[in-house]
Parts: structure tokens; C-alpha cells; sequence
């Protein structure tokens, strides 16, 4: 008789890392199908082309760089997904194979593969596109159902409430369809993919900010990128804080920046510059002391 | 240090490969990350920097022996100032696009670690001739660095290349590259190349 | 209300149904092989020899040392071998085996009677004559526990029910048929202390036994049942002691530091036995499931060989992969099935070849999950890459010490990293460190 010997413990839990992106794809279809209703066949082919060029810059990565190949984690796949619904319907196909190639290569094999990249590599590739090519990526919004609609910005442009919560109103393939991203938000609440605090923070924040500074709250939470953002991208795992305390730091520094550049900055839509930010932000946060350790008081600190 | 005789060819090719500025000893970053915009930039950036090298290296070095070593780094700034000034004058003169689009980065090669470090660490140490070679091997390896991260962020910010559009009208230029982020980025990237090419080269020597 | 902590996991996933609902049966073997390091300590001194004849209770190992305890025989018949073994931790043991002569021939017994009315001054010597450690796995020395430093004060005595382990049902059944014996043990240890209240823990998973155990409590003086919400590790002393008093142990610190004394239900049954019946540890409850044909909850003579109690439950199912005394969280594995179970032993689970694979290391996704499940509030994912740089130094700034190995971040760990194995090496080369340390001084 052979025997495996180990030690404890001897169960684990079935979500594994693979499963868990898994889930984050589930959560993502009813995007990807809204998208499809809105921006037509155009927007197929733009999630399409994004996560075959993902897929393919890990593999390409990985082989070259004699790693082993972990396409199988699915976290490339999760990459791609999320830059395909970041991008405007009408983004041309070398756009996205450059945005995902820089966001496997560069953002996340550079720095050392799954779990080590200090940026979320589909908000990157998104800046790096935007800043490359702008005129690209803040016009091309109008196709699909949009072809007769002409010069509507992507934010707050006076749409309804019912307009922007069923997606009826122009911009990236998978961020107008506010139903469509609350739907994948409770699969990764029901999966206990996520935890609540980091989306409910951060978009309450915006909401109290975006109030003091004269808008309109729920109009601040569904227009543009914001809802999206603090549901897929701001809960992104490896680029977010990791005890609780820095967590609600990271989330409100999210709804603070976004409003503070919707309102001050430049740019029309700040989410992408806010979450990066606080991505860079996470590693600091982590370092304040915030968890109690048990057995651990005032007293015994001063013993020592 | 002693003044032994050095062979003049490697001392130069020294400065051009093994301990290129750029890429192997990671000295003179400001000037390289930020006019690298384009080829005629880096180009212009490092034959600048090459003829105050060579300059400075040689009259520190004739100097050597007059100049006391308690205030050694004033006495070779004062050097330095010298050339910069000449250079930054000529260019001026008949070069004054170049110059502009320099700016600062001209004046301030007065304080360009690779010249202070190589008046420091080789020219205040060796005869005229050997740091001579020094210092046009060094400004040789900047230059050539510099000139080829300017190549690649012209090609791919603007399409060209010394201004010869390569990639054809319906190219769209990654705007990025010309940015300060480019810099940085093709910058990494040439560093983690060389770095993986002479780590396999070592490796298959052992 | 039901009370909990913070942190900690949901691994069960109804590995217990199988024997929840099995009444506890005897099982007695031809052999058994009775080893002398069963407690925490200085391993006993055989005191037979080879063709001795011994009877059932009979001192056959004596005390060792401050943490020593005796050992008795659980079965009576003829000595067959007094010789060394390597036991579950590696090192050599003595063991003494007895072959079985089912005459079950008691050494003479002697009785204190009720616990309500026993001198007190007498209780603590009983526990210590009878060979009692802690049941629950951690075989500690009982009196020892209950001999408490004149500078410090026991207010509560706990009596651990939570059984928050995977697989393990034995306290469940144990609670279930024996509640008064567990009430009367939990008395005696509280007369012993002169402590007026006494707390039974139990997780919300054990209705029956929270039924049971509320009827035996009735009338009687200072003791109550405490419903627990089911969650591992509900029944780490530490935050039993937490959740039933609202202390905690200081670090590095006993539970006495704040005023409390913690006693597994089987072990203070094991006291009723002895104040009550005189008997020394000769037997104990174990849940024997997993890949065997049928699982069981038995009373077991101590000493029984694995290979025959497998036998006794069916044998196995498929070809065993694992085998492991104790519940999956923090269980020990067996080389082979030809070790005997011990005072400690709660439990022997069966894995199949596919259950028993290790996975892979993945790289750390920084998911947080760890953090979030440490029940003693620890960063797990930090405090494994000091451990995998061997930086021990690092790890002991980061609390490492204070981790007691539940197990329960490598269990939730979606990169499957041997987040509680690394730990256990960190604190093992602490500890050397500490002591190499202390003898240069």
C-alpha cells in the first residue's frame, strides 16, 4: 500500500483560480450580448478579436519566454473580455490586437505573469489606446442601433434614467447596458467571486461627491464608464488592496477621482485614471497596520 | 590605478558595447528618456554629448596632475562648462532648430553623469590618449542608444524615420510613443532585451 | 443568538452526514498496541514486560516528568512485545502490545462516587491517576490544565462541543448518548476549581446534541449550552474563548491569562469516568469514514491497530490514497495502516486516490482571501513569501507566531499555495532559533 503523505489540510476549496475567472466570464455575457443587441455584429467582432489576441499574446509570451503556459487560468481570457467592452463598437481590429498585446505582454508578463502585474492590465491597455490613438477612441460610438444618432457625447448628455439603465444611449460595447453589468454583478456576489464593499463603496462615494458638487446621484452612478468600472475593473484581484481597511480606502479613492476629473480634469470620463491610480495606490494601503491581531492589545505592544 | 598602457581599440569599444552608457551602466536616463522624440534628436542629443566628452576627457586629463584632488569636481565642471558652452553656441549658430527642440537638455549635459563620471572615473586616472578614446567610445555608445530609441518612437509616434515617412500615409501613429510614457517604454523594453541577450550569451558560455 | 468570530471557512460540505446519524458501537480487537507518547511531554516508562499478564486498567507505562501521564491497558491479557515504533511524529516511541484475552479482567477500581458531593481535593489526583489528556486532538495533559498558578484565577471553564472539524462526528454521538456523563465531567473539573460557570459550546450543525446536552443541564449548578453558527475553526480554543466569553488569550499567552480553562466534551467525560467509576482512560469515541465500505462511529480500546478498525468498518472501499487521524483541516497522515490511534485520536478518514492528489502551487492571484478567512486576523499571502525566502526573522515580525495552523487560508486559497505547511516550517525554525539562542545564554 502506497499512502501520499501530507500535511494539513487535506480538503480545499473547490473555487480555484481557473474557476473564478470562469465565473468573472459568466459574469460578463449579459454585456456582451447587450453590446451585441445595440452595436450589432460590430461589437461580436470586437470582443471577438480582443480575446483571441489575448489568448494568443500569453501563449506567445509564455513560450517564448520557456514559461510554463497557464492560458488555461482563463485570466487572459478575462483580460481580453474586458477590453473588448472598453473599447468603442467601431474600434478597428489592429486597435485591439495592439491594446491586448500590450496589456498580456507588457502590463502583466513584464512584471512577472498572473499575480504580479501592479496595474489592471485591460484599464492599461485602455489608457495606452486612448492616449495613442484619441480620436479613435472618443468618436466611433455611433453604429448599430446609434447609426442615425449623431454627435451624442458618451456623458451625461441628458438622457433618461431609463435610457441608461436598459443601455439605450451611445458608448463603449459593454458599459451602457447598466441591467446587463447588475446582472453579472449578483453572479459574482451569488459566487462569492467578489465582495461587495469594493463596487458599493466606490460608487457611493462618487454618488455623495457628484451630490456636493452639484449633480445629479443616480445619473453620476449610470452614466458613462462608472458603473462598469467599479464592478469588473476595481475589483480586479491582484491590483486591489487586500485587508478590509485598505479596501474602503481603495474604493472611496475610486468615487473621489472619478468625480474630481468628471468635474475639474480634461478628460470627459475618468474612471480608467482613477482606478489605475488607486492600483498604484493598493500596494501603500496594504502597509497600514489596520487588522487587529487576536491576543494582540495595548498592553502586551507596550510588554514588548 | 595605475598608468599602464591601455589599448586605445577596446578602451573604445568598451565605451561603445561592453559598458555602453546607456544600456549597461543606465547613466545620463533624463536625456535619454526625454528627447529621444525623434532620430535627429537623439542623434543631435549624443554628438553633443560626444564632442564635450571628448573634449572635457582630454584636457582633464592633460590637467590630472595640476589639479588638486580636494577640489577635484569643480575643476572638471569648470572643464565641462567650457565645452558646453561652445557646443551650445555653435548649435545655436547654425543649427537652430536642433537647438530648440533640445532646449534645456543642452545646458544641462553640464551636469550628465556620464561626463562627470568618466572625467572622475577614467579620465583624471589616464594619459590623454587612452582617455581620449574614453570619451569618444562613450559618446559613441550614448549616441548610438540614443539614436536608436529615437528611431523606434519616431517610427512608430510619427510614421518616419530623420523625418522619411517609412510606414506610409495610412499608417496611424501611436501617438503614445512620442509622449514621456513612450520614452519610458521603449527605454524598458531595449534595457530587458540586452539584459536577456547577454544573460543567455553568459549562460552558453559557461 | 448564535455566536461567532471573525474570519474563518466552510469546509464541511456535508462530510459528516455519513455518520451524523451512527450510534456509537464497541469494537474490540485481538491486539492492540498501546504506544507511550500519546501526551504532550515526556513520553511514559513501560512498566511491563514481555509475558507479563496484565488486566484491564492496569498501570503498563508510568508518568514521566512534569507533563507525564500514566498509561493503562486497555485490554487484558498477555504482554506479546515491549518494543520502539515509529509513532505519527517520525520519532521512535515505545509501545507495549497486548494480546487479547476477552476476559475484560478489571485491576481493582476505586470509585469516588458522585460528583456533586466528591471532596474536591481529590478530583484533580483521580484525573491525573486515570492517564486523561485532551481528547480533541491536542493531548494535553488535563491535570496539568487544571492546575492552576497561585498568581492566576479561573473564572470560566469551557467545555468544547463546537466540533467545527470535517468528517468528525464523534463528540456529536458522544453528546448525544453520554450528556450527562460530559455535564458531570464538566462539574467535577469546575468543583475541582472552585469556578461557578461553565460554558458548553456547540455549533448550530448538532441539533440533536444541542437537545441532549440542554436537558442535561438542567438543575444543574452554574452550567449552560451555547449555541455556535457552524464554521471552521469555531473550535479552536482560542476563539471558542472569544466567542463564549468575549476574552482573548494574549498572545504567546494560556487561555488561564484571562481566566479560562478549556476542556473537549470527550475529555470531560473522560474525568466523569474517572471520578465516578474510578476508570483510567481505557477506551474513546472515534468516527472512522471516508473510502471505507462502512462508516462508523466506534468506542475504541486505545491502541486498536488502524488496518483492524478499517476491517471492522467494512474495509476499504476503493484503493485508499490517504489515510489520516483526525478531520481534513489539520488531520496527521499515516505511512500505513499499521498504526495504532491514540487517546487523541477523534477521527480516521479514508481518502481515495483522486481525493488524496496535492494540487499544484499556482502563482498568488492577491485575491485576499486568505486575509479575510485568518481567524486570527493575520496577512497569510505576506507572511508565505518571507517563508518561501526562508527570511524567518521577517515571518516572526509578522506574526507568525501567533498563527495556530487551522488551516483555514490554504483551504480557501484559489492558487492552491501551502499557505499552512510553509507556516508550520516558520514556526518550527522560530522555536529552534529561540532555544538554540536561549542555550548560548
Amino acid at each position: 500500500m502506497s499512502l501520499i503523505l501530507s500535511s494539513a489540510p487535506h480538503v480545499r476549496s473547490k473555487d480555484n483560480t481557473q474557476r473564478l475567472m470562469l465565473n468573472v466570464i459568466i459574469s460578463l455575457l449579459p454585456c456582451v450580448a447587450a453590446g451585441i443587441y445595440y452595436f450589432g455584429w460590430r461589437a461580436a467582432l470586437v470582443v471577438c478579436v480582443s480575446v483571441v489576441s489575448a489568448v494568443a499574446a500569453e501563449f506567445i509570451w509564455q513560450k517564448l519566454a520557456r514559461k510554463k503556459v497557464r492560458v488555461y487560468d482563463l485570466s487572459a481570457v478575462v483580460t481580453g473580455l474586458l477590453i473588448g467592452l472598453i473599447v468603442p463598437p467601431s474600434a478597428p481590429w489592429w486597435m485591439l490586437v495592439i491594446g491586448s498585446f500590450f496589456a498580456i505582454m507588457v502590463v502583466k508578463q513584464l512584471f512577472g505573469g498572473i499575480g504580479d502585474n501592479f496595474l489592471n492590465p485591460a484599464l492599461a491597455a485602455r489608457a495606452v489606446l486612448l492616449a495613442s490613438w484619441p480620436a479613435l477612441m472618443t468618436s466611433g460610438y455611433n453604429v448599430g442601433k446609434f447609426d442615425a444618432v449623431s454627435g451624442a457625447t458618451p456623458l451625461l448628455s441628458g438622457a433618461s434614467v431609463a435610457d441608461l439603465l436598459l443601455g439605450n444611449v451611445t458608448g463603449a460595447v459593454g458599459e451602457t447596458c447598466k441591467i446587463a453589468i447588475l446582472l453579472g454583478f449578483a453572479w459574482l456576489l451569488f459566487t462569492r467571486t467578489i465582495r461587495w464593499e469594493i463596487p458599493v463603496i466606490s460608487l457611493a462615494s462618487a454618488c455623495l461627491l457628484g451630490w456636493a458638487l452639484g449633480y445629479d446621484p443616480l445619473t453620476t452612478v449610470l452614466s458613462g464608464g462608472l458603473l462598469f468600472g467599479a464592478v469588473y475593473m476595481a475589483t480586479d484581484y491582484v491590483t486591489t488592496p487586500m485587508t478590509q481597511f485598505a479596501r474602503i480606502l481603495y474604493s472611496v479613492g475610486i468615487g473621489v477621482i472619478v468625480v474630481l476629473i468628471r468635474k475639474f480634469g480634461s478628460y470627459p470620463e475618468g474612471v480608467t485614471y482613477a482606478i489605475l491610480l488607486m492600483n498604484i495606490a493598493a500596494p501603500l494601503f496594504d502597509r497600514i497596520p489596520a487588522q487587529r491581531i487576536y491576543g494582540h492589545t495595548k498592553a502586551t505592544k507596550e510588554g514588548k | 590605478m595605475s598608468e599602464k598602457k591601455q589599448n586605445v581599440g577596446k578602451v573604445f569599444l568598451n565605451g561603445v558595447i561592453t559598458e555602453n552608457p546607456t544600456f549597461r551602466l543606465v547613466l545620463g536616463t533624463c536625456p535619454t528618456l526625454a528627447v529621444t522624440t525623434s532620430a535627429i534628436n537623439g542623434l543631435g542629443m549624443g554628438a553633443a554629448a560626444t564632442f564635450v566628452l571628448l573634449g572635457s576627457n582630454i584636457v582633464i586629463s592633460a590637467l590630472r596632475k595640476v589639479i588638486p584632488d580636494k577640489v577635484r569636481i569643480p575643476a572638471f565642471i569648470v572643464v565641462i562648462c567650457m565645452f558646453v558652452t561652445i557646443i551650445q553656441l555653435v548649435m545655436q549658430a547654425y543649427l537652430p532648430a536642433l537647438y530648440e527642440s533640445l532646449g534645456i537638455f543642452l545646458p544641462l549635459i553640464v551636469v550628465n553623469c556620464i561626463i562627470l563620471g568618466r572625467a572622475e572615473a577614467f579620465a583624471s586616472k589616464n594619459p590623454v590618449v587612452a582617455s581620449a578614446f574614453d570619451g569618444l567610445g562613450m559618446g559613441c555608445g550614448f549616441t548610438l542608444a540614443l539614436t536608436l530609441i529615437g528611431c523606434i518612437r519616431e517610427l512608430l509616434g510619427n510614421g518616419s524615420v530623420f523625418g522619411i515617412n517609412l510606414l506610409g500615409t495610412s499608417y496611424q501613429p501611436m501617438l503614445l510613443m512620442i509622449l514621456p510614457a513612450g520614452g519610458f517604454l521603449v527605454f524598458g523594453s531595449l534595457l530587458g532585451i540586452i539584459n536577456a541577450l547577454t544573460n543567455r550569451k553568459k549562460g552558453a558560455a559557461k | 443568538m448564535k455566536a461567532t468570530f471573525r474570519g474563518g471557512v466552510h469546509p464541511a460540505h456535508g462530510s459528516k452526514r455519513p455518520t451524523q446519524a451512527l450510534a456509537i458501537r464497541d469494537f474490540v480487537s485481538d491486539t492492540v498496541q498501546i504506544v507511550m507518547n500519546m501526551n504532550i511531554g515526556a513520553p511514559s516508562k513501560p512498566c511491563v514486560k514481555k509475558g507479563d499478564h496484565v488486566k484491564l486498567g492496569q498501570v503498563i507505562g508510568e508518568a514521566v516528568g512534569g507533563l507525564g501521564i500514566p498509561v493503562h491497558a486497555s485490554v487484558s491479557g498477555e504482554v506479546v512485545a515491549v518494543d520502539a515504533i515509529a509513532y505519527l511524529t517520525g520519532e521512535p516511541a515505545q509501545s507495549v502490545t497486548i494480546k487479547n484475552d476477552f476476559q475484560d479482567e478489571w485491576e481493582e477500581l476505586h470509585p469516588l462516587g458522585n460528583v456533586e458531593s466528591v471532596d474536591p481535593a481529590l478530583i484533580l489526583p483521580a484525573i491525573k491517576a486515570a492517564g486523561i489528556c485532551g481528547m480533541g486532538g491536542a493531548s494535553f495533559p488535563t491535570h496539568v490544565k487544571l492546575t492552576i498558578a497561585p498568581d492566576k484565577k479561573c473564572e470560566y471553564i469551557l467545555a468544547n462541543g463546537a466540533e467545527c472539524e470535517t468528517h468528525i462526528t464523534c463528540d456529536d454521538r458522544l453528546m448525544q448518548e453520554h450528556a450527562t456523563r460530559v455535564v458531570d465531567g464538566l462539574r467535577a473539573a469546575m468543583r475541582a476549581l472552585n469556578v461557578s460557570q461553565g460554558i458548553i459550546g456547540i455549533e448550530d450543525n448538532k441539533p440533536a446534541a444541542i437537545a441532549a446536552m440542554e436537558k442535561a443541564c438542567q438543575g444543574r449548578q452554574g452550567v449552560r449550552v451555547q449555541v455556535l453558527k457552524t464554521k471552521y475553526p469555531q473550535g479552536g480554543e482560542k476563539q471558542l474563548i472569544k466567542v463564549l466569553t468575549g476574552r482573548e488569550v494574549p498572545s504567546g499567552g494560556l487561555p488561564i491569562d484571562c481566566g479560562c480553562v478549556v476542556l473537549n466534551v470527550g475529555t470531560c467525560a473522560a474525568i466523569a469516568d474517572a471520578i465516578i467509576d474510578g476508570k483510567p482512560v481505557i477506551d474513546r469515541v472515534c468516527t472512522v469514514t471516508g473510502a471505507v465500505r462502512s462508516p462508523a462511529n466506534l468506542r475504541l480500546r486505545i491502541g486498536t491497530i488502524t488496518e483492524d478498525i478499517i476491517g471492522e468498518c467494512g474495509g476499504y472501499s476503493t484503493d485508499p490514497g490517504k489515510i489520516f487521524f483526525g478531520g481534513a483541516m489539520t488531520g496527521l497522515c499515516l505511512p500505513n495502516d499499521q498504526l495504532p490511534m491514540s487517546k487523541s485520536t477523534n477521527g480516521i478518514v479514508v481518502m481515495t486516490k483522486e481525493e488524496a492528489v496535492s494540487a499544484e502551487e499556482d502563482p498568488c492571484i492577491r485575491c485576499g482571501k486568505c486575509v479575510d478567512a485568518c481567524p486570527i486576523g493575520l496577512n497569510p499571502y505576506d507572511m508565505k513569501i518571507f517563508a518561501d525566502a526562508e527570511k524567518w526573522d521577517v515571518c516572526k515580525k509578522k506574526h507568525v507566531m501567533d498563527c495556530m495552523l487551522c488551516g483555514a487560508c490554504a483551504f480557501i486559497c484559489p492558487a492552491r499555495r501551502w499557505l499552512t505547511p510553509s507556516f508550520r516550517i516558520a514556526k518550527q525554525k522560530i522555536a529552534e532559533q529561540a532555544k538554540k539562542e536561549a542555550a548560548a545564554k
